[in-house]
C-alpha cells in the first residue's frame, strides 16, 4: 500500500541581494521596485513514492536539500510547487529534545516533549516508566531536577528516550543517531532497528552510510536539490560512494618550470592509487593503496631521503615514514610507498611529503599533495556508530571456550 | 467557500491538539515565576504599585479632582486590571511565534496553538489581580455590583481584542522585526489615550468621541469592564460597546485571515 507520494515537489528560497536584516523598509521597497531577488531552488522537481513498511535512507552532500525535503514532508514548511500525499500519523524527529524547557524538570519535560511530538497524555503516562528506564539510571535520580542542570549527555538521552517511544505510522528522522556516547548510541541504534522491523514507514537522513545500508531498504540520493538516484539501497549506495570519492589522485608536471618546489627540488609526478577489490567501485578500509612520486633533483650530487606524513583531517599526524637514503645525481628520482589494507580507519586523510638532505635539512615540503577519503566497511554488525580510532588493524584476536563447567 | 472550509479544518486540528495547547500554557505558567522569591505574588505587586503611583501623582502632585464621583482607587485599579490583561496578552501573543521559533522550525502542529497558549500567563495574572481588586473593594468599605455577571462578556471581548491585535502583529513580525519595536510604544501610549487612570467623563461630550471610540475600541471596553465591577457606573454606553465589539470582531477576523495566509512562510523567516 502506498503511504507517501511525492509529485514534482520544489521549494524556492529567495536570496536577498542586499544582505542585511529583512526590514520593513526593504519589504516596502520590494513592493514598489521590481528588483528581482535571486532565487535558489533548495528542492527541485523531486518525485518518489513509498509503500507501507518501506525504510527510506536519504543521502547527499551538505546543501543537497535533504533537510528541506524532510521539513516539507513533515509539513513544517510548504513546497513552492508540487504535491505531497501522506496517509497515516506522522512524527518527525528533526532534533533530539525539541522544545525542552531548561527551567522545567525532567518529568515535566517528558510530558511537554511528548505532547510536542504528537503523543497523547495517556500514551505518555502508559509508557512513562519505560521511557525513564530507557534513558538510564542517572535520569531516574534527577527526574525532578530542572533539565538545565543536566549534562549534555543526559539531556540527549532523555530526548532520545522519549522519541524512541513514539508510535506513529510514519517516522521522519534527521541525523538523531549521531548523539550521546558510544554506549547510548548502541542502545538507540538497537532501538531503531527494533522500530524499523515493525510495519512502520521510516524516512531517515544520515551521513552514516553504514546505518543507512543496514536500516533502509530504499535510498534516495539528492544532488543540488534534484533526485540523482532512487531505488534499492545496495545499488544506490554503491554508485553514491563511487561518485563521492575521487579514486584517481594524480599530479603531473611537464617541465620543472611549472612544477611546485624550489631551485633544488621540483615535483614531476605524484599518484595515489587505491587497490580496490573486484566489483567494487569505492575505497573502503579493506583496501591497500600505493603512493608513487617522481621529482627532479636540480642540485648537485646529494644524499636525499623522503619523509612522508599522513594526517587526519583534524590535523593530527597518523604516521610518518621515511624512505631509504639515496645518493642522488642531478636528474629524476622515483619513490614508491605501499600501505596495506585494514590499516587506516574510515575517514578523511591528507598526505604531505618532504625531501630531506643528509637526514636533517628539509629541502622542500610538498604539503597536502593528496586529500582522500576511506569509507567504512562492516559485516554482520548490529552497531553502526563511528568506529573509534585512526587505525583499524585486523589483528588476529581469537576467543576460545576452555571448559563448559564452572 | 474554500476559506471557511480551511478554517474549519484548522479549528478541528486545534481541538485535536488541545492537549498540546494546555501543556504549552502550563509550561509558560510554571516557568514564569521560577527562581523568584515572591513567585506568583508578583502578579499582585505590579497592579498595586501602579495604582499607588497614580494615586500619588493625582492626589499629591497634580491635584487632579476626578469629577466622576467614583472612588478613585477603584477606578484606577479596575482600569489597570483591564489594561494589564490587554497589554500582556497583546505583547506575549505578538512575540509568541518568534519566541517559540525552535518549535515551529522543528515540528508541525497548528501554529495558532502557539498564539493561544501564550495568553495563559496573562489570564492567571488577571485572576490574581481580580482577587486583589475584590479585597480592595471591601477594604475601602464599598460593595461589588450585581453587574459583575457581565464580567465574563467583558473578559471575552478584551481577550478577543488583544488576541486579534497580537495575532496580527505576530503574523507580520516574523518577517518584519521592526514591528517588535512598535509594540511597546502602542502599550505605552495606549495606556494614556485610553481611559485607564481616568474615566471617559471628560471625553463623552466631544464631537469626535464617536471617531475616537471607533479608532480605540479599548475605550468602550474599559468602561464596560468598569460597569461590571463598580456599583452604579453610569459612564458605560451600550452603543459605544457595540462599536467596540464590532471593530474588535473586525480586527479578529482580519487577523485570523492574515495569520492563515502567512503561517506557511513563518519557518522561512525564523
Amino acid at each position: 500500500m502506498q503511504v507517501i507520494d511525492v509529485t514534482s515537489v520544489s521549494k524556492k528560497y529567495k536570496v536577498y541581494k542586499n544582505p542585511g536584516p529583512v526590514s520593513l523598509k526593504n519589504g516596502i521597497q520590494e513592493i514598489f521596485n521590481n528588483k528581482t531577488n535571486q532565487e535558489f531552488w533548495a528542492i527541485n522537481d523531486v518525485s518518489f513514492s513509498l509503500n507501507s513498511g518501506d525504510k527510506l535512507g536519504i543521502v547527499g552532500n551538505n546543501g543537497a536539500g535533504k533537510s528541506t525535503l524532510l521539513k516539507i514532508l513533515s509539513r513544517i514548511t510548504k513546497p513552492t510547487s508540487g504535491s505531497i500525499s501522506v496517509s497515516g500519523k506522522v512524527a518527525s524527529l528533526l532534533e533530539v529534545g525539541t522544545g525542552f524547557h531548561p527551567e522545567l524538570t525532567g518529568r515535566e519535560n517528558i510530558f511537554l516533549n511528548g505532547a510536542i511530538l504528537g503523543m497523547k497524555k495517556h500514551e505518555i503516562i502508559a509508557q512513562f516508566d519505560e521511557i525513564v528506564d530507557f534513558a538510564g539510571e542517572q535520569i531516574i535520580r534527577f527526574l525532578d531536577t530542572p533539565v538545565k542542570r543536566y549534562s549534555s549527555g543526559m539531556y540527549v538521552r532523555l530526548g532520545f528516550a522519549i522519541a524512541a517511544h513514539l508510535n506513529p505510522e510514519i517516522l521522519i528522522i534527521d541525523e538523531v543517531l549521531a548523539v550521546g556516547d558510544a554506549d547510548f548510541q548502541k542502545k538507540s541504534l538497537g532501538k531503531m532497528k527494533e522500530v524499523a522491523s515493525r510495519e512502520k514507514t521510516i524516512l531517515f537522513v544520515s551521513h552514516n552510510l553504514t546505518a543507512v545500508a543496514n536500516l533502509c531498504n530504499k535510498t534516495l540520493h539528492l544532488e543540488k536539490g534534484k533526485v540523482k538516484d532512487f531505488g534499492d539501497t545496495g545499488q544506490i549506495l554503491t554508485s553514491y560512494m563511487a561518485a563521492l570519492q575521487k579514486n584517481i589522485f594524480e599530479h603531473y608536471f611537464e617541465t620543472p618550470e611549472q612544477a611546485p618546489g624550489n631551485d633544488l627540488i621540483r615535483l614531476k609526478y605524484a599518484k595515489l592509487t587505491p587497490v580496490l577489490q573486484e566489483n567494487q567501485s569505492y575505497w573502503d578500509i579493506r583496501h591497500p593503496f600505493k603512493i608513487e612520486f617522481e621529482f627532479w633533483n636540480l642540485g648537485n650530487t646529494q644524499n636525499l631521503n623522503v619523509s612522508l606524513h599522513v594526517f587526519a583531517s583534524t590535523g593530527e599526524c597518523i604516521f610518518n615514514v621515511g624512505s631509504d637514503q639515496l645518493t642522488c645525481q642531478f636528474g629524476l628520482i622515483r619513490g614508491t610507498l605501499a600501505v596495506p589494507g585494514h590499516y587506516l580507519n574510515d575517514g578523511n586523510y591528507v598526505v604531505s611529503f618532504m625531501v630531506v638532505k643528509d637526514k636533517s635539512i628539509i629541502l622542500y615540503n610538498f604539503e597536502e599533495i593528496f586529500n582522500f577519503e576511506i569509507a567504512d566497511f562492516r559485516e554482520d554488525t548490529t552497531w553502526y556508530g563511528k568506529w573509534p580510532g585512526y587505525v583499524r588493524p585486523s589483528f588476529s584476536f581469537p576467543l576460545e571456550q576452555i571448559t563448559e563447567t564452572l | 467557500m474554500g476559506i471557511i472550509q480551511r478554517f474549519n479544518t484548522q479549528f478541528k486540528e486545534i481541538l485535536h491538539d488541545s492537549e498540546l495547547l494546555f501543556i504549552l500554557a502550563k509550561r509558560d505558567i510554571s516557568v514564569r515565576y521560577k527562581q523568584t522569591y515572591l513567585g506568583v505574588s508578583w502578579a499582585i505587586v505590579r497592579p498595586v504599585l501602579t495604582m499607588l503611583v497614580f494615586l500619588f501623582a493625582f492626589k499629591n502632585v497634580a491635584k487632579i479632582q476626578d469629577l466622576s464621583g467614583y472612588p478613585i482607587q477603584l477606578v484606577i485599579f479596575s482600569g489597570i486590571l483591564f489594561w494589564n490583561l490587554f497589554a500582556t496578552t497583546f505583547q506575549s501573543v505578538s512575540n509568541s511565534i518568534i519566541s517559540n521559533g525552535n518549535l515551529i522550525s522543528k515540528v508541525y502542529f497548528p501554529r495558532l496553538i502557539i498564539c493561544l497558549s501564550s495568553m495563559a500567563v496573562s489570564l492567571v495574572d488577571f485572576f490574581v489581580g481580580l482577587i486583589v481588586y475584590i479585597i480592595l473593594v471591601f477594604a475601602l468599605g464599598h460593595t461589588l455590583s450585581l453587574h459583575i455577571i457581565y464580567l465574563p462578556i467583558a473578559l471575552v471581548l478584551t481577550i478577543v481584542t488583544s488576541l486579534g491585535l497580537g495575532i496580527l502583529f505576530a503574523s507580520f513580525s516574523v518577517k518584519y522585526r521592526d514591528l517588535l519595536q512598535i509594540i511597546p510604544l502602542i502599550v505605552q501610549y495606549g495606556f494614556f489615550v485610553t481611559p485607564i487612570v481616568y474615566t471617559s467623563q471628560n471625553l463623552i461630550g466631544s464631537k469626535w468621541y464617536i471617531y475616537y471610540s471607533i479608532l480605540n475600541p479599548l475605550a468602550g471596553l474599559v468602561e464596560f469592564f468598569r460597569y461590571s465591577l463598580l456599583v452604579e457606573y453610569h459612564l458605560f454606553d451600550l452603543n459605544m460597546l457595540f462599536i467596540s465589539a464590532a471593530s474588535t470582531m473586525f480586527i479578529f477576523l482580519i487577523s485570523l485571515f492574515v495569520f492563515h495566509r502567512r503561517e506557511d512562510s513563518f519557518v522561512d523567516h525564523l
